[in-house]
């Protein structure tokens, strides 16, 4: 353990937030003006974290406070851990397991409208981690290894070989940051829904665990699509800032839709996209 | 020495086996079992602590072995046919004369004697089978004793047909150690067809219409690998002239592919995958659940499916760099997708745990066929985690059984509100099959590592982890879901750590409901608990160890795509920190969710109109009265209903299995 890892995991554990926050108060910002209205403040999402800490703990069953904890941790994990170059799969597992006991916690609860979200957000996580791994294999039929530090020595950027597989993870990157037509299991548009789906039963101070554990969730999204422009950093920049522009404008001329549909339809398409661009790395 | 431990092993539950017969007493018997049990599981940790070995017996008094086994071969040949004979089933006695006439001309007209040195074998992989048979195999027996009581309780028998029952159960343990190690093929053939018969006697063993059906089919589809095996023994000795080539060893070492072995080894692989229950043989695995539950926890756990994993990774080494071998992970690979989903359409938790066997077993398989010393490695270490957290949940919804009556998942909603330490023991089990840094998931973790350079395998692998990731959440949800019944802030402050050290004894709640049952149950369930925990922490030391071996071992076998595969290049350091790492969040998560201040219960929110009464959620419904609501999961039966999509993967199954074959024969 160097100076250069603490470093690293200080910057990813105090930073992450901070930069997930500010991502979701400008997608709150240019969703309002999207839709005509004039929106919040940018920093609205931390007044409403710090509003959630202040207030009265409530639960339903005990086993949510443990669920949430443990869905803040696997965040911070996958943050740190790709800060660490570590492996890609392995921070995938991280990852999904933070999943699993967001929808434990949710089904710990016994309210029909949790219990449905937690169904629905299973079948969105069943929808996107298949899609997520395809996209780590290609990167390694690419550039020979899962670890970020070794991905990073590759000389091209990723996305000239990887162009199709980069719509596949926008396909899982909608899903796992629950964008329309994909949020299914939970909608932040009040239009949508009125009662928060797999999130119902969380309130107050576990709520505002959950939300920073999406903060963190966010800059990790962002971080495997600025892997995919590694050699150049304002293009990065470019790259992931113009991947979170297209994603907020698909949420907001999408309806939401059914998981069946999302099911059948990601799948097929994120498969023959996998099969072509596995093709031409093959032919390359 | 040596000949002692290994005479232990096998002959020891042989013997076991006749005394149980015997006994006259359940008190007897219990004390038999449990003898049995805690020697066998000395001599193998015994054995383990000598390391590989090779052993060659003269004789068992006076007799030359080789004869002794192969008049018992015959004997269970004709048992097998007398059943065939009296259960009016053609099929059976067509597949026992397919193998007495091939093995029978095999025996006294092709050769006349077959002496392969050594008889007994014992390399890392061996004696892991070993340990796990004797230990996990020795607890669902011990399981078994007060399981068995109550289950015939509950039958109302006018004559205990126990001795029968734990006669079969120690037999398939000698059986199975006879199996991981003997050398000569026809010696493994022997011990593979006496575990089909074990488990053909044990299945059936309730007598109903249902469990005498399921256990004929049982026999039928392993009686069509022991042909595939015959087969195998006969061309492997008629396409190279040489007795040698039917010692194990030598046939994994020897890796010469001019000489026509593939189409033997392709048969030996069928043998395997007939045993374990591979996708189109999946039938008789899931039907086997009739039985009472020791048997299902020693059929999936350490017995019998596992031979037929065994003997595939075995034999992995002599077909390495095949188009063979791709065709096996591709094999099993299918098996892992689609048992997968099968998984996600059930609601019979017996039949969850099936089909979520029979998917790692395919992930074992598929790992044989990748055939890089690390997806070798994988595979090793998920017949380890494997047998130990099947063992583990079996026995835990067995006990579940016994106490609400049914396995429908969905009657397990807020169990933990009423069994707190079985369900925290069986959620631990579910963890330990799913989430890092438990050992079957780093094992998955290594195997689509290992298998990244075949995309359509990786592909089936990345489809079916999504899928076993769905069916172990939902199941542990449904477990702790409920109303809340802790205690509340009235309940004093006590420090965090005493709180966990509470929590890890005693359960949340374990001021209500202590746990009542009898020690023969709470035993076996706190050891597998913890060997699953302390082998997950040394799974990082045992992976370097067992990586080591293989590559050393392997040498130049191996094609040499990166002679160590995808994970290897940094042995357990690799895997060390994640593991420290996830254990150090979980205390803190454990810790903070345990940690005492002021909280508010609150009822579930149902649109404002929900009952104050925290117990019971309820709404207030239509006429102002008082409703339960229900919910239920996901089965997704119009995508994945198992009878609509079982047939399609039998005939998929089979195109595979063809192609094998087609692959083999070039």
């Amino acid at each position: 353990m160097n100076m250069e890892n603490i470093l690293a995991i200080s910057l990813a554990v105090l930073l992450s937030p901070i930069l997930g926050g500010v991502v979701a108060g400008l997608d709150r910002k240019i969703t309002a003006r999207l839709q005509g209205r004039f929106g919040p403040p940018v920093l609205q999402p931390f007044y409403d974290v710090l509003k959630l800490i202040g207030k009265e703990k409530m639960i339903v069953n005990q086993w949510q406070i443990l669920c949430a904890y443990v869905y803040l941790v696997a965040a911070v994990l996958t943050v740190v851990l790709m800060a660490l170059q570590s492996d890609l799969l392995l921070i995938f597992f991280v990852l999904a397991v933070g999943g699993v006991f967001l929808v434990i916690g949710a089904l710990a609860a016994p309210s029909p409208y949790s219990q449905i979200g937690a169904q629905r957000e299973l079948i969105q996580m069943l929808t996107y981690e298949p899609l997520l791994i395809l996209v780590f294999v290609s990167i390694y039929l690419v550039t020979g290894s899962y670890k970020i530090s070794e991905i990073l020595k590759f000389p091209e950027p990723l996305l000239i070989p990887l162009a199709l597989m980069y719509i596949v993870l926008g396909y899982a990157l909608t899903i796992k940051l629950r964008k329309s037509p994909f949020d299914i299991s939970t909608s932040h548009h009040a239009h949508q829904e009125i009662v928060k789906g797999v999130l119902t039963e969380y309130s107050g101070p576990y709520l505002a665990i959950i939300e920073v554990a999406h903060w963190y969730e966010t800059v990790f999204v962002l971080g495997i699509c600025a892997l995919f422009w590694h050699t150049n950093i304002p293009i990065m920049v470019a790259l992931v800032t113009l991947t979170y522009l297209a994603e907020i404008v698909v949420d907001n001329i999408c309806a939401r839709l059914t998981w069946r549909w999302m099911l059948r339809h990601v799948w097929s398409a994120g498969l023959l996209l996998s099969f072509a661009n596995y093709t031409w790395i093959y032919v390359r | 020495m040596l000949d002692l431990l290994i005479g232990l092993c096998i002959f020891l539950p042989a013997l076991s086996a006749l005394l149980c017969y015997l006994a006259g007493s359940s008190q007897a018997r219990a004390r038999i079992v449990i003898a049995t049990g805690v020697v066998l599981a000395a001599s193998s940790l015994a054995l383990y602590s000598r390391g590989t070995f090779s052993y060659t017996p003269d004789s068992i008094l006076g007799l030359k072995v080789n004869l002794l086994i192969t008049a018992a071969d015959f004997a269970l040949l004709f048992i097998i046919f007398g059943i065939g004979w009296s259960r009016r089933s053609p099929l059976i006695m067509l597949l026992t004369v397919l193998q007495i006439l091939p093995l029978a001309y095999f025996e006294f007209k092709m050769v006349h004697h077959v002496e392969v040195t050594p008889a007994f074998y014992g390399d890392d992989l061996a004696i892991i089978m070993n340990l796990i048979i004797c230990i996990v195999g020795s607890l669902i027996c011990i399981f078994g004793l007060p399981y068995m009581e109550e289950h015939e309780h509950h039958l109302h028998l006018k004559k205990t047909k126990q001795p029968r029952f734990f006669f079969f159960l120690m037999l398939f343990l000698g059986a199975m150690n006879g199996l991981v190690f003997a050398n000569n093929l026809l010696w493994v053939y022997f011990f593979w067809e006496l575990t089909t018969l074990c488990s053909f006697m044990l299945i059936s063993h309730d007598g109903t219409d249902i469990a005498i059906k399921n256990g004929s089919r049982a026999l039928w589809m392993n009686m069509l690998g022991g042909v595939a095996f015959v087969c195998a023994i006969i061309l492997l000795y008629r396409n190279t002239g040489n007795t040698e080539f039917l010692s194990l060893q030598y046939l994994v070492q020897r890796h010469d592919l001019s000489i026509g072995v593939l189409i033997p080894l392709a048969l030996l692989c069928l043998a395997g995958f007939t045993k374990a229950a591979q996708v189109p043989f999946q039938s008789w695995l899931c039907g086997a659940m009739v039985a009472p539950t020791p048997v299902s926890a020693l059929l999936h756990s350490s017995t019998m499916v596992k031979a037929g994993v065994y003997l595939i990774v075995r034999l992995a080494p002599a077909y390495a760099g095949t188009n063979l071998s791709i065709m096996v992970a591709t094999f099993g690979a299918f098996t892992f997708l689609t048992t997968s989903m099968l998984a996600v359409n059930m609601r019979n938790g017996k039949k969850i745990l099936a089909y979520s066997t029979i998917a790692n077993l395919g992930l074992i398989v598929a790992c044989a066929g990748i055939n890089t010393p690390a997806a070798i490695v994988a595979a090793i270490l998920l017949i380890i985690f494997h047998a130990i957290s099947k063992g583990l949940l079996f026995l835990c919804v067995g006990t579940i059984e016994q106490k609400i009556g049914s396995r429908d998942i969905e009657d397990m909603r807020g169990l933990y509100n009423r069994f707190p330490t079985v369900t925290r023991i069986s959620i631990f089990g579910m963890l330990t099959m799913m989430a890092p840094p438990f050992g079957a998931l780093m094992s998955k973790w290594m195997a689509i590592e290992a298998a990244s350079h075949i995309p359509w395998v990786v592909a089936m692998l990345a489809l079916g982890s999504g899928l076993t990731m769905l069916f172990w959440a939902r199941w542990v949800g449904l477990l702790v879901s409920g109303a809340h019944l802790g205690p509340t802030e009235e309940e004093g402050d006590e420090s965090s750590l005493k709180a966990l050290t509470e929590t890890m004894a005693h359960g949340f709640y374990s001021r209500q409901s202590k746990w009542q049952d009898s020690l023969a149950i709470k035993v076996p369930l706190l050891t597998l608990a913890a060997a699953a925990m302390a082998l997950s922490l040394s799974a990082p030391w045992a992976y370097t160890r067992l990586i080591e071996q293989r590559v050393a071992l392997s040498g130049n076998l191996l094609p040499a795509t990166g002679a160590l595969g995808a994970t290897g290049d940094a042995g357990s350091f690799y895997v060390l920190p994640i593991v420290i790492v996830s254990f150090l969040g979980y205390t803190f998560a454990v810790l903070s969710a345990l940690k005492k201040g002021h909280r508010v219960i609150s009822a579930p929110y149902m649109c404002g109109e929900q009952s104050t009464d925290l117990k019971t959620p309820r709404f207030r419904g239509p006429l102002n009265l008082w409703t339960d609501y229900t919910a239920a999961n996901i089965y997704a039966s119009e995508f994945i209903g198992e009878t609509k999509l079982t047939s399609w993967i039998n005939i998929a199954a089979l195109v595979i299995l063809i192609v094998l074959f087609a692959v083999a024969a070039q």
